[in-house]
């Protein structure tokens, strides 16, 4: 029996639908059976994240009324066989399901995989109601902004009220330099406003963007930083208990030989 | 009370406070108004038509609610120079009684105050735990944080000014007191000055000259108090 995890955040653009495709392609990496379920109706990402936009025939929305079965709308994926994907409705709204139905599908599917990755649409409406209904447990990612920080802190608030209880926490895009120079807020300023567990961080990568670019999730580069980010979170999951990984980038050999010379590096 | 026929139900006795009119609480409210106007009538001469008299009325054991109230009050107005300065009774209605015990009770509460959410108290409230910013915590009486005070306090709801909003870590938002408020200072001015406004426990308090919102160590809190 799988257990469905909700990917949420309030804010928007603070990596929710990348953080889905990633932390369920680390988990099949791992070979475990994932369904990643889009619940942004309307304005659906996760299956252009995931290069299969063009493999969509049947989606969330048609499963929920009978038009198809829930088996017959689910995508695999091109690089992993355990991993699927239940697109959104690109041409309804959020309107167009009701929690009752979203609870219906995620039972459904449970029995069939080991976690069901919801993502979660940006906002507390009903958009978020839905995907949260299904759920038995919930992760927040945030940026270390001050706005992002404030929108995670009122979803956790709300989501203590749910039966997913106290949710998880990603910090995603940390940039070490900026919070170093006390530009921006640090992980530990974070993590002791919103006083829930953390799950994992995610450095700021470029190569995440090129990998959104290519449709390919950049947790299948093992070069990079974030996709090791992505992997530690997905071995935290399993229970693993795994260490922080340093964000200070690794320094080059000239920086360090300016730091072993006493110069600023 | 004597059986018999009723007398002095009503009694008006000189005090150092004042006279207070003291009104039987045994006999009937009719009786004792039929008594006060005859009283009234009787002793116009005594209030007579000199400087105001203040009295004090005194029900005893008897519940005088609003409408009984109004009633002694009218009768009042017929002697003139008498002026009512309170009602005093020995009994309070179970509703009065529950206000006051709230008022007087401090209520404690153990969880964090995140953004959007809101902690409304009356009387007193300790919250064990941060008010995190966008989060509120507000009482009638005083507001102790054994946290970090990131959100927003308001003591003193209903207009009592003598509250006070106190923080283990005081770097609120907004803290109001009655209908003084402050604003914190805005953010990242200056890189030194991100941490907290205070390096101990203080509490936020009106200040009577210039009725501005003022800050004190904790420990000062008693001095403020026996001032009052």
């Amino acid at each position: 029996m799988g257990e469905a995890i909700v990917i949420t955040s309030g804010k928007g653009g603070v990596g929710k639908t990348t953080t889905s495709a990633n932390i369920g392609t680390a988990l099949a990496l791992q070979g475990k059976h994932i369904c990643l379920i889009d619940t942004d109706i309307g304005l659906r990402n996760l299956d252009v994240v995931m290069g299969l936009e063009n493999r969509i025939i049947y989606d969330l929305v048609d499963a929920a009324e009978g038009r198809c079965r829930v088996q017959q709308a689910l995508i695999r994926d091109k690089r992993f066989d355990c991993l699927h994907l239940l697109p959104a409705a690109q041409t309804k709204d959020k309107s167009a399901l009701n929690p009752e139905q979203m609870k219906q599908i995620v039972e459904e599917l449970k029995p069939d995989y080991d976690y069901i990755i919801i993502d979660c649409p940006a906002g507390i409406e009903q958009g978020y109601k839905n995907a949260v209904s299904g759920a038995d447990q919930a992760v927040v990612v945030t940026t270390p902004d001050t706005s992002a920080v404030r929108d995670a802190d009122r979803i956790i608030g709300l989501l203590e009220q749910e039966p997913t209880g106290s949710p998880k926490l990603v910090i995603n895009r940390v940039r070490s330099h900026m919070s170093n120079r006390g530009e921006m807020l640090d992980v530990d300023d974070v993590v002791s406003t919103l006083a829930v567990d953390l799950l994992g961080i995610i450095v700021d990568d470029e190569e995440v963007i090129k990998a959104g670019h290519q449709g390919e999730p950049i947790a299948m580069n093992p070069k990079s930083r974030a996709s090791i980010g992505y992997r530690n979170i997905a071995r935290r999951i399993l229970g693993e208990s795994v260490p922080l990984m340093a964000i200070d980038e690794k320094k080059g050999f000239f920086a360090k030989l300016k730091g072993m010379l006493g110069l600023k590096a | 009370m004597k059986s018999g026929p009723p007398k002095n139900l009503v009694t008006i006795k000189g005090t150092k406070d004042g006279l207070t009119i003291m009104m039987d609480d045994r006999c009937s409210f009719e009786d004792l108004k039929t008594e006060l106007q005859e009283k009234i009538e009787k002793d116009k001469q005594t209030f007579g038509h000199g400087p105001e008299v203040e009295v004090t009325v005194d029900t005893g054991y008897r519940f005088a609610g609003a409408k009984e109230r109004e009633e002694i009050t009218n009768l009042l107005k017929e002697a003139e120079s008498i002026r009512i300065k309170e009602f005093r009774s020995e009994v309070i209605s179970r509703e009065e009684a529950e206000r006051l015990r709230e008022e007087g009770s401090l209520t404690s509460i153990t969880r964090i105050v995140r953004s959007g959410q809101v902690i409304s108290v009356r009387g007193d409230v300790l919250l064990l735990g941060d008010v995190n910013p966008g989060g509120a915590v507000e009482a009638t009486g005083n507001v102790y944080i054994l946290g970090t005070l990131k959100g927003t306090a308001r003591a003193g709801l209903e207009g009592n000014t003598e509250a006070v909003v106190c923080a283990s870590v005081m770097e609120p938002t907004q803290i109001s007191v009655s209908d003084v408020m402050f604003y914190a200072p805005d953010r990242y001015e200056k890189k030194q000055q991100q941490g907290p406004m205070f390096d101990e426990p203080v509490f936020a308090y009106i200040e009577a000259p210039d009725n501005q919102i003022s800050f004190e160590k904790t420990r000062l809190l008693t001095q403020f108090q026996n001032k009052l």
